[in-house]
């Protein structure tokens, strides 16, 4: 059953049966209530996470108690993937939007497959680098949108001329 | 501590290689930043009549580039909040529990338009920016094509410093067409003018023969007449402006539509003044169409049968027929009569919002999405205005039609 789940997730699409079974082993099943926080902007980072049921909200602290909401994962998608390789502060928070299940891959346990298993972390890694490159492509998107809004919002507009009331009596 | 970090930008120029960049402080681009209006001597707010939905727009002048905005209820909520002391992210929960919704993008918008209208302080820095962005008129045929399009624009002109001469006009008697007395004269002059075309209509026929038997003359003579009332028209519609102490901003001529040769009074100012005035100058202009034809009338009557009565009889006809379609609002044209419309209606910009409403309409019977009640009015006007054009259209077809068979009768 979650071998079935896991060979629908994007991640793992590459790998068979057995395979599947061996990294089964090595994932924790995780309950979060909606409402819940799963990892908090700041926190270390030590494991990638599966939604398998739920939704999962991730979000940016902007100011004061105001988040901006960058994404949401729903079953089949995986998130905190940076926290594989890298042992820095998490980029944003996650929070369970409704009562949701997700696996965990801790970095130790990814770890043990590149050393043990290289062929399925070649192939986990080749996976992940395409997302990478989905995601970043994204951020650059709403850069882009964060900056031409801010550069109207104070002026440097490049808007066309608006509207302006007039009356020509004729 | 660290220098502010910076933005990049960068331009190009259509048709030509290369690039420029430009150099912004990125912290001036963030929810933190605060717009401050200009103080208040820079700008004149004024309330509108409520509009059919029950809201109230407001129309806000700059005094520095004497520009007028119409702020829509949520506008007008920004601008009080634009005081310099509330940040972006602070006005946006603001406008979310006034309005329950986060909607930036009205807040950015409002902003362009407020700086376009020089209405806000600028940062430092961001003229400059604009100014150094590169030409954007593309390449020669784009231009070509850009030329051809102003076209009807060249063929227009203004009147430098209208107000001045209006005002001198005004305070030098043209007072006088204001006060009570002359509106009563005015009536019922037109009452007996009234009874003077009744007494002549049984001579109509006669009239217009006379008329059709000196076609080169006639013709001339309404050539000639037509754009000296055309411009004591617009000169009365900018004196009554003055009459409410309100500015006109330019007069002159120009195309209507791109297409119809006309004098106007730019009179915008009188929006910063009651609905009431706007009526009046709206109305005041006609008046000169329905007293000259008054005139005309009076002198046929008091003529004995010749050329000379049926010409003052046709001018007569011609102003008074001049007034009536000046004042009939369904013609997709914003002459006076669309003018009175929108401002009993409370909706200025009435014939814009109704053609932009056109294309979504069969999106919504689609949906099943309910009209409200402004947009009913919107429909109504719309519905009017095309058939308006449609009689007319037929009944000019008619005549066409009839001209064809006496022709083929007479041949």
């Amino acid at each position: 059953m979650v071998s079935d789940f896991l060979h629908k997730v994007t991640l793992f699409q590459d790998l068979d049966g057995p395979t599947l079974a061996t990294l089964t082993s090595l994932l924790v099943l995780k309950k979060i209530k909606a409402g819940d926080t799963i990892f908090r902007e700041m926190d270390a980072s030590d494991a990638l996470y599966v939604v398998e049921r739920g939704t999962v909200v991730v979000s940016k602290h902007v100011h004061g108690d105001v988040d901006v909401v960058i994404t949401r994962f729903h079953p089949g998608d995986f998130f905190g993937e940076m926290g594989l390789f890298d042992a820095g502060p998490r980029s944003a928070s996650a929070q369970a939007e409704i009562d949701t299940l997700v696996w965990l891959l801790r970095r130790d346990a990814f770890h043990q497959i590149m050393t043990d298993h290289t062929d399925i972390g070649a192939k986990i890694c080749y996976r992940l680098v395409g997302v990478f490159i989905q995601r970043l492509r994204a951020t650059n998107e709403q850069a882009r949108e964060a900056i031409r809004w801010g550069l109207e919002a104070t002026g440097y507009s490049p808007t066309t001329d608006p509207v302006l009331l007039g009356r020509k009596s004729t | 501590m660290p220098d502010p970090a910076k933005l990049e930008l960068l331009t190009r120029t259509p048709g030509e290689s290369g690039f420029q960049v430009h150099e912004v402080e990125s912290s001036q681009a963030h929810l933190l930043f605060k717009p401050k209006r200009l103080p208040e001597s820079e700008w004149e707010l004024t309330a509108q009549p409520r509009g059919p939905d029950g809201s109230r727009n407001y129309t806000l002048r700059s005094f520095r580039r004497d520009r007028y905005l119409l702020l829509s209820p949520k506008e007008n909520f920004l601008w009080e909040l634009f005081d310099g002391s509330h940040s972006l992210t602070e006005i946006g929960k603001a406008f979310h529990f006034q309005f329950g919704a986060f909607d930036y993008g009205v807040i950015r918008q409002f902003l362009a338009k407020l700086y376009h209208a020089g209405l806000l302080e600028e940062i430092a820095g961001a003229s400059d920016f604009q100014r150094s962005r590169p030409d954007k008129r593309g390449r020669r045929w784009a231009r070509a094509g850009n030329s051809l399009l102003r076209l009807p624009s060249r063929l227009s002109f203004k009147l430098v410093h209208a107000d001045r001469y209006c005002a001198l006009l005004f305070n030098r008697g043209g007072f006088l067409l204001f006060h009570p007395i002359a509106f009563w004269a005015s009536m019922i002059l037109t009452l007996i003018a009234l009874f003077a075309v009744i007494r002549l209509a049984p001579q109509a026929r006669e009239i217009s023969l006379r008329l059709a038997a000196w076609p080169l003359l006639v013709t001339t003579i309404i050539i000639s007449l037509l754009p000296i009332v055309s411009m004591l028209h617009v000169l009365v519609h900018a004196l009554a402006c003055k009459s409410y102490g309100r500015k006109v901003r330019e007069m002159g001529f120009f195309m209507l539509q791109g297409i119809v040769p006309t004098f106007y009074a730019d009179v915008t100012d009188i929006f910063m003044s009651s609905r009431r005035a706007r009526v009046i100058v709206d109305l005041a202009g006609p008046m000169v169409e329905v007293v000259l034809g008054s005139l005309a009338f009076l002198c046929a009557y008091g003529s004995t049968p010749g050329l000379g009565q049926s010409l003052f009889f046709g001018a007569g006809i011609l102003l008074w027929e001049g007034a009536v379609i000046n004042l009939y609002p369904f013609s997709f044209l914003e002459l006076d009569g669309y003018n009175i419309l929108a401002d009993l209606l409370a909706m200025p910009t009435l014939r814009r919002q109704a053609l932009a409403l056109y294309p979504t309409l069969p999106r919504r019977f689609r949906t099943g999405e309910m009209l409200q009640r402004s947009e009913w009015i919107l429909l109504g006007y719309l519905g009017l205005c095309l058939v308006s054009v449609l009689v007319y259209l037929v009944m000019h077809l008619d005549v066409i039609g009839i001209e064809i068979r006496d022709w083929r009768f007479t041949g």
